[in-house]
């Protein structure tokens, strides 16, 4: 066997490991009804931010809490206790995964992205209703 | 109708331009190809002369505030500075690909003036090809819902969202909205310098890795031919230089300005420009082997790398402006309907490259016919089928011509040449940068999946498989564990690429006369140095926060630092012309080893550090983050910090910070103090260390039962006192009303160490208050015994009592009312008190009784007892005029991340000696 065979066996095996390694340390992304199903299983969960429920953020008795409600995509509602200080924006959040797990009824997140209408100013519409157009 | 004040003719001599640049890069394209130069040489400058005059225009808007022009809409607004109207041209995707087609031309510009080769007019038959595909972007046509381009003239009357609004029928909209006086304005996170000098350094290398692609195609149709080498390896090495500097500016801009809490997050948009940086150093090397061989090695890989270098260009871009990536990434663009566009765009070149590896016209048209089928297949609907279909066939082409493209030699070089340890190295760097694609690509894998879940859900219930139903699923999403997913793959690789690193140079090319000896003996020097670093790492460091694979990197690191250092001193001292390389070894080598280790020792020292009475019930509680009052002074760390004031400047809220010298704090036998709501007494006189935890042990001795005078004597534990004031520190918080304030760090520069500071929130709205000024109350359950802090008053329920018959009439009740008070103590700033709020109950309904405790500024209200549980239910309000204020902040140290910096210029001043020395050779040679 030739020198470059072996290279390539073993490039051919780094890419197999790779592949196995990128699958592996993968979470999934879900819906809460899978999540709540599978407690003490991290998941990702992407949504929205439920704006007619309270964002709760009371620093003085723990910075590091917030609580909001979510809706994901299948339209299922729960309550999120994200373990890190309110993130700004996160009211005018277009959308919202957050990372963790259930207990009980609750989604404890340890980490959060969000989707802000401010990145890169790509979504803002002109918006304009007719009486807007009378004055 | 004709619109007043608006400059539609401005618009439609952009559109032309637009269009005339378009038109000629098809021209110069086809006449570069058929050899053609008089007409390729005047359509490519018709091209760049049409580009510049778009970019101007451009500009020229931006400067008089056209708003009716819904890019400078979106990007500027009347307050932004002029200095940032660069940043806020290249704000957007439109100013984005100008910006890679303003460095296209430049470059190809310097290709075309250059002397005369026979590789001149191919590559400049690819480099207009490119900038056809990038004008294109910019066209704005619409094939019913497919949109070519996205118009960087467009009128916002013509946006598609507001086609048909009533404003858009009148005249006068210009001057009759106040709307379109002022324009949306670009992000404030982007207002700053490194949004001006980032993306063009970035787009510059995006731009220079198109060189080599280009001389690579061009050497695929001429193979015997292998002159292309030489200048594709000089631009190679230009890219390296130009796109590692961009890449590590957006690192520093992240560091300096961003609140990402580090320089590097493998953030999917920050990993698109690193995978193509690495691919690009691999296609160097090998050139750098094969440019003057006689008998070629893994020629295949020498002529692929280039060319997947500039594929993964255009798949970053790809994923970083088609949406696709969506929510994985920060800071990637939403969809805004190109990613057909930019999907053909990849996969075109695709095809043409791997067409071009199969020789002759035959095979080359063999494999575009196959992809048109693909594309056929995608266009009926199956996209990821035929993407992937696509793929295979590439793939497949790509293997016959890395079997039979190519010439092979017999003999193998040997295993102490120079060659094979650079080509190993190059190696890894690709299996280093296939991992970090894979991982971003998670949401392209899924949809490539996504065809095929019926078929991998039967086999999950055939084989009872659990990895089919995941694959059935296609709900893979990145994990969060940045040492999972990419340190564990990450650190052998760059263990091991650096070690190549550190011994190649050594080697002679073709190895010969080498004995692993003699290596040996020449590499001691830099063993034993690098032996010491590792043993004054786990010296400083220790083993809690060092682990193996981590020391063994650092170590492999400093290796490759030593070892090329030492070579440059020994053979190369003033010889400028052969320095470059070693020194952007060195330089790479101390910018792992600052990367490594600033952010494997972050020493995150904001963490609690006294027995506060808050942390008791909070078992969740991520204790990184620290609430400070106004005022307070806390130790953190070496350092005690306060919270000194706030003050509003501009756009942002400042927050000063001011650190401490922090002076010993000695504690004598018998002292009593608290620590996590816990009570301890020393057991023999010492001097308190940074946390409780290390002196517990030894020096203390927990008290289960404390007495009275114990209870008493009691006080916080703490690790020092402040001194001296040192230095102050701004965080500070950005104002933006559109689009939510953004925190930004503060740091402070040290030789080995930085210490960075960070709002995690903080006030910036005025308190919330009735018109006598109290906040709104909040609710809270107590049970006789309790305690609970309220701003910096700590409230204790002490007893509950009946209010016996004598009171009752001084507090006007009546005599059937069940009648309870709250025994409660306040202690705090203003002393100690006793208060006693009322429950009252009249006729079995509750009575609200509003008590006030004067001074303190606190009223409570009793809203429910539950004589079971002895608990009470009761809302606090407290008066602003006793409120102080607050932030939540975040602090960390960064050691030696000035090793980072350094590392970073150093390479890139090496690269660009290497460049220059080989440019000057080049042309000796030549001329």
């Amino acid at each position: 066997m030739k020198r470059s065979h072996i290279i390539l066996l073993l490039l051919i095996a780094a890419c197999v490991a790779t592949v196995i390694s990128t699958f592996s340390s993968s979470s999934r992304s879900v819906g809460f009804s899978v999540a709540q199903a599978d407690p003490g299983e991290e998941f990702k969960v992407s949504g929205t931010l439920v704006r007619e429920e309270p964002v709760i953020y009371d620093p003085e008795s723990n910075p590091n809490l917030t609580v909001f409600f979510m809706q994901d995509r299948e339209g299922v509602i729960r309550r999120v206790e994200l373990l890190q200080p309110k993130p700004t924006g996160l009211e005018n959040s277009e959308s919202v995964d957050v990372y963790g797990r259930f207990e009980g009824e609750t989604f404890h997140a340890t980490e959060m992205l969000m989707k802000c209408p401010s990145k890169y100013n790509e979504h803002n519409h002109v918006m304009m209703d007719s009486t807007a157009a009378e004055v | 109708m004709e619109y007043l004040n608006e400059w539609t003719e401005v618009a439609q001599i952009g559109h032309a331009l637009v269009a005339l640049a378009f038109s000629a890069a098809a021209v110069a394209t086809v006449a570069f190809a058929r050899k053609w130069s008089q007409l390729g040489k005047w359509a490519f400058w018709t091209h760049s002369a049409s580009l510049m005059a778009i970019i101007a225009l451009i500009f020229v808007l931006f400067a008089s505030h056209r708003y009716e022009f819904q890019y400078i809409w979106k990007h500027l607004n009347n307050q932004m500075p002029m200095r940032f109207i660069l940043s806020a041209f290249w704000g957007g995707q439109e100013g984005g690909f100008l910006l890679w087609m303003f460095w296209n031309t430049v470059l190809a510009a310097v290709v075309l003036l250059a002397k005369d080769s026979v590789w001149k007019m191919p590559v400049m038959a690819w480099l207009s090809g490119i900038a056809l595909f990038l004008t294109s972007m910019l066209l704005g046509v619409y094939f019913g819902d497919f949109m070519l381009g996205m118009d960087p003239f467009l009128l916002l009357r013509e946006a598609p969202e507001n086609l048909g609004l009533p404003w858009t029928q009148r005249s006068d909209y210009l001057t009759a909205f106040p709307l379109f006086q002022d324009g949306k304005g670009l992000n404030p996170l982007l207002q700053n310098y490194w949004m001006t000098i980032h993306p063009p350094t970035l787009f510059l290398g995006f731009a220079a890795t198109t060189v080599p692609f280009a001389y690579a195609m061009a050497g695929l149709r001429r193979r015997e031919d292998r002159s292309w080498m030489k200048p594709a390896l000089r631009w190679s090495f230009f890219g390296v230089g130009i796109l590692g500097t961009g890449i590590l500016m957006g690192g520093a801009w992240a560091y300096e300005a961003l609140s990402f809490g580090g320089f590097w997050a493998w953030d999917p948009v920050e990993n698109a420009s690193l995978v193509p940086w690495l691919t690009l150093v691999a296609a160097a090397h090998l050139l750098l082997i094969n440019r003057n061989r006689k008998e070629p090695t893994a020629l295949f890989s020498t002529y692929y790398l280039p060319i997947i270098t500039y594929l993964l260009v255009v798949y970053s871009t790809f994923l970083t402006k088609s949406g696709i990536l969506g929510d994985t990434s920060v800071h990637s663009f939403v969809d805004s309907g190109i990613l057909p566009q930019l999907l053909a765009f990849l996969l075109t070149y695709t095809a043409l490259a791997h067409g071009a590896l199969l020789p002759g016209i035959r095979g080359y048209f063999g494999v575009v016919g196959l992809w048109a089928i693909a594309v056929v297949v995608m266009l009926k609907g199956y996209a990821a089928e035929g993407v992937l279909l696509g793929l295979a066939l590439s793939t497949a082409a790509g293997w016959w011509a890395f079997r039979n493209g190519f010439e092979k030699r017999k003999e193998e070089d040997s295993l102490a040449s120079r060659e094979f340890w650079m080509f190993a190295g190059s190696l890894l760097l690709v299996v280093a940068a296939l991992h970090i694609t894979f991982q971003t690509s998670i949401p392209v894998l899924n949809k490539f999946l996504a065809p095929f879940s019926d078929m991998f859900a039967r086999l999950g219930e055939q084989w009872n498989s659990e990895v089919f139903r995941r694959l059935a699923a296609h709900d893979f999403a990145p994990g969060t564990d940045m040492d999972a997913t990419y340190h564990r793959v990450q650190i052998p690789l760059a263990f091991l690429i650096t070690f190549f690193m550190a011994v190649a140079q050594w080697l002679p090319y073709r190895g010969k006369g080498v004995t692993w000896g003699g290596l040996f003996k020449k590499l001691r020097v830099s063993l034993v140095a690098t032996l010491i670093v590792g043993l004054l790492l786990v010296v400083i460091y220790g083993w809690n926060r060092m682990s193996i694979p981590l020391l063994l990197l650092l170590m492999s690191t400093a290796f490759a630092v030593f070892a090329n250092a030492h070579y440059l001193v020994a053979f190369l001292r003033g010889k400028w012309d052969a320095m470059g390389p070693s020194i952007a070894h060195v330089g790479f080598g101390m910018l792992l080893f600052g990367a490594v280790l600033s952010t494997s020792q972050k020493d995150i020292i904001s963490q609690n550090q006294i027995g506060d009475i808050r942390s008791l019930s909070e078992e969740l509680d991520n204790r990184e983050d620290l609430l400070m009052l106004q005022g307070d002074t806390l130790p953190m760390g070496p350092y005690f910090v306060q919270f000194a004031r706030k003050y509003t400047e501009g756009i942002h809220v400042k927050f000063d910070m001011v650190y401490f010298e922090k002076e010993e704090k000695r504690y004598r036998q018998g002292d009593v103090v608290f620590f996590d709501g816990m009570m301890f007494e020393a057991l023999e006189d010492h001097v308190a260390s940074h946390r409780f935890e290390e002196d517990l042990e030894a020096l203390w001795r927990f008290i289960p039962m404390p007495n009275k005078r114990q209870a008493d004597a009691a006080q916080i534990w703490v690790s020092g006192v402040a001194g001296k004031p040192l230095f102050t520190l701004s965080p500070r918080i950005q104002l933006n009303e559109q689009m939510g304030n953004a925190p930004e760090p503060d740091t402070r520069h040290g030789v080995f160490r930085d210490l960075y500071t960070h709002i995690k929130w903080g006030r910036v709205t005025p308190l919330e208050t009735d018109e006598e000024g109290w906040l709104g109350g909040r609710s809270s359950s107590m049970a006789v015994g309790d305690s609970m802090l309220i701003g910096t008053t700590l409230l204790t329920f002490d007893s509950l009592r009946a209010i016996p018959m004598e009171e009752r009439p001084d507090r006007g009740l009546l005599d059937g009312d069940l009648a309870l008070a709250a025994c409660i103590t306040l202690d705090g700033k203003r002393g100690t008190s006793t208060h006693q709020p009322l429950y009252i109950v009249r006729d079995s309904l509750i009575i609200p009784d509003l008590y006030e405790a004067e001074d303190w500024g606190l009223k409570f209200r009793i809203d429910k007892f539950d004589p079971q549980l002895g608990q009470l239910d009761w809302t606090i309000w407290e008066h602003e005029s006793v409120k102080q204020d607050f932030v939540v902040m975040q602090a960390a140290i960064f050691p030696m991340i000035n090793v980072l910096w350094l590392g970073c210029i150093l390479m890139a001043v090496g690269t660009f000696m290497a460049v220059r020395s080989r440019w000057k050779r080049d042309r000796r040679a030549a001329g």
